[in-house]
């Protein structure tokens, strides 16, 4: 059996006298060099993945690849003419419109208001949004009148061998 | 000998360079500058070994 006196060795209210550094108290020059050292160090480092991700974005791995999907043939379509698609999903209705012979555009025709289908006003020149009268630039998708604030998300289109194509969504940009 | 607060205050001078790269850094990823954050990032990094040089000349020098 453990034989037990239930005496404390010694007084003490220091439970770290074992331990022993010269100076340990003492912020001097040195010490302060050895610190600034160690935050340089820190921004090193933690520079490493701002780098990394910014190479990522560079070598276009950041952009979702979509396949391209066939919006309609371009005889099919007039100058100055729409059609609707759904792209890059079968649930994301989008707008595809020939502003001239050889220059298309396309946009998510959800209004970035409420959602409701944007559509082609050809006699005014502009993207119509029904709801609550929201209208949009045709070359960019921004906002130009009503509610809306934020642009409508745009659609990359290729015209390949008489046809148009949709090939990828825009990043979008706050 | 004398010591000396020369590196000292040099590695002020780096850390203060370091503060605006990152912020610069920072700054420009969002703003889609891939090509200037990765510049700012190989700044950061480079600083380091600078620093680390620094204080190795101070100390062996003076104390
Ligand atoms: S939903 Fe388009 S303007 Fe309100």
């Amino acid at each position: 059996m453990a034989y037990k006196n239930n005496k404390i060795p010694f007084d003490e209210d220091n439970y770290t006298h074992n331990i022993n550094r010269n100076n340990e108290r003492k912020l001097d020059r040195r010490g302060f060099m050895k610190t600034l050292v160690g935050a340089a160090g820190v921004f090193a480092v933690s520079s490493l993945p701002w780098g990394a991700m910014a190479a990522k974005e560079l070598a276009g791995l950041g952009d979702k690849k979509y396949p391209k999907h066939k919006i309609t043939a371009v005889k099919s379509i007039a100058i100055g003419d729409a059609v609707d698609f759904a792209f890059p999903g079968e649930h994301d209705s989008a707008i595809l419109i020939r502003l001239s012979e050889n220059k298309y555009v396309a946009y998510q025709n959800a209004c970035t208001h409420l959602r409701c289908p944007v559509f082609w006003k050809k006699d005014e020149g502009e993207m119509l949004c029904p709801c609550h009268h929201g209208k949009f630039d045709v070359e960019t998708g921004a906002p130009i009148a009503g509610p809306p604030r934020r642009p409508l998300p745009e659609i990359h289109v290729k015209v390949e061998n008489g046809a148009v194509y949709a090939v990828g969504v825009k990043r979008y940009e706050a | 000998m004398k010591r000396s607060y020369v590196p000292v205050i040099l590695l002020l001078a780096v850390l203060m360079l370091n503060i605006i790269f990152t912020q610069y850094m920072v700054h420009q990823y969002f703003y889609e500058h891939y090509t200037n954050t990765i510049i700012a990032a190989v700044i950061n990094v480079i600083l380091f070994p600078i620093a680390f040089l620094i204080y190795k000349k101070g100390v062996n020098v003076n104390d």
